[in-house]
């Protein structure tokens, strides 16, 4: 099980960000590590269809530190992540260091939305967020038209 | 989301992210200011408040921490670390991946601007293969910015792979690599 001290490190980049260039630098950062970085995870999304998409997101929250989550495919074209207790807030809300750290970014649970939106939409998926602060739903859906990149 | 697991090749990423957006200091501001200050805050608390024995509590400082591939050793009047696999940039290399042109840089970008607040200077050496030493001590203690010599059999500079690539040495915080600066 990884450690969960780079929370602390994710957090304070999110900080960075917005303290150095707004929050619309954050957003920008955000999306290009979708779009760009995961790239390759979105085409291997949409080649392995939603069962890859729950496959890989049930796999990755079991490796993360205190999280509960229920990853599961209410349909043919869906998968929702039923985020319990999200990892992240819990480590800086109850480690043993948060009280040496700032709380969680006021944005930090948005990275999950546009990280995620900008890496799967060209590959003709929605993706959607509801909640936040410590519990949330996630939910990857496939559209019926994708975009004229993901089909080439 | 962004985890943990597989935070290092976020990191890595990172880091290459800002220097194409805002250059190379602006890297440097990042590790220097929100890395070292507020990331590893926790590391700064123990070392501001217990110096040597701070950096025993945060980097540990018994053999077994041998197993997760480093040796920290509390001395009288110094800090020091054989790193022999990093598992930061061990898990980069074993993906084969270099997003950023320095990816080791990073411990001395924040680290050192701990040290400096907290009275310490640094001799530090890293091979960009997961290999480094560090010695901390106190700047009343610092004497010639010579290589301390070798220390025992356990000194990652004895090991067979230790000359490989390119090296980049600190002596008393200061670079002796150009591209560092001095």
């Amino acid at each position: 099980m990884a450690h969960g001290d780079f929370y602390f490190t994710i957090n304070a980049t999110f900080y960075h960000f917005t303290e150095k260039w707004g929050e619309q630098a954050i957003i920008d950062y955000w999306r290009a590590m979708g779009s760009q970085y995961l790239r390759p995870l979105g085409a291997r999304f949409q080649a392995g269809g939603p069962a890859s998409i729950a496959g890989y997101w049930s796999e990755y929250f079991a490796g993360e530190p205190g999280g509960e989550v229920v990853v599961s495919q209410p349909d043919a074209d869906s998968v929702l992540i039923d985020v319990q207790v999200c990892p992240a807030i819990r480590w800086l809300k109850e480690s043993k260091d948060a009280a040496t750290h700032p709380p969680a970014h006021p944005m930090y649970c948005q990275h999950c939305l546009h990280v995620n939106q900008a890496m799967i939409e060209p590959f003709g998926y929605s993706f959607e967020l509801t909640g936040g602060g410590g519990s949330c739903q996630q939910k990857f859906t496939r559209t019926p038209n994708p975009s004229q990149e993901s089909v080439q | 989301m962004i985890g943990v697991q597989d935070f290092i090749r976020y990191y890595d990423w990172t880091f290459e992210y800002i220097r194409r957006q805002s250059g190379e200091e602006a890297v440097e501001q990042y590790w220097a200011e929100s890395i070292a200050f507020n990331s590893q805050n926790h590391a700064n608390v123990l070392i501001q408040g217990n110096g040597l024995q701070g950096m025993a509590e945060y980097w540990g400082h018994t053999l077994d921490s041998e197993a997760a591939g480093f040796r920290a050793e509390l001395k009288e009047d110094y800090y020091r670390i054989d790193m022999y696999e990093c598992p930061s940039k061990g898990s980069l290399i074993q993906i084969d991946q270099e997003e950023y042109h320095d990816y080791c840089q990073h411990c001395m970008g924040w680290i050192k601007p701990i040290m400096d607040q907290a009275g310490f200077v640094i001799d530090h050496e890293h091979n960009h293969h997961g290999q480094c030493w560090w010695e901390m001590r106190a700047v009343n203690q610092a004497g010639e910015d010579s290589e301390p010599p070798i220390r025992d059999a356990g000194d990652v500079r004895l090991r067979e792979n230790w000359q490989q690539a390119q090296h980049d040495r600190w002596l008393g915080s200061r670079s002796v690599d150009p591209k560092n600066g001095v």
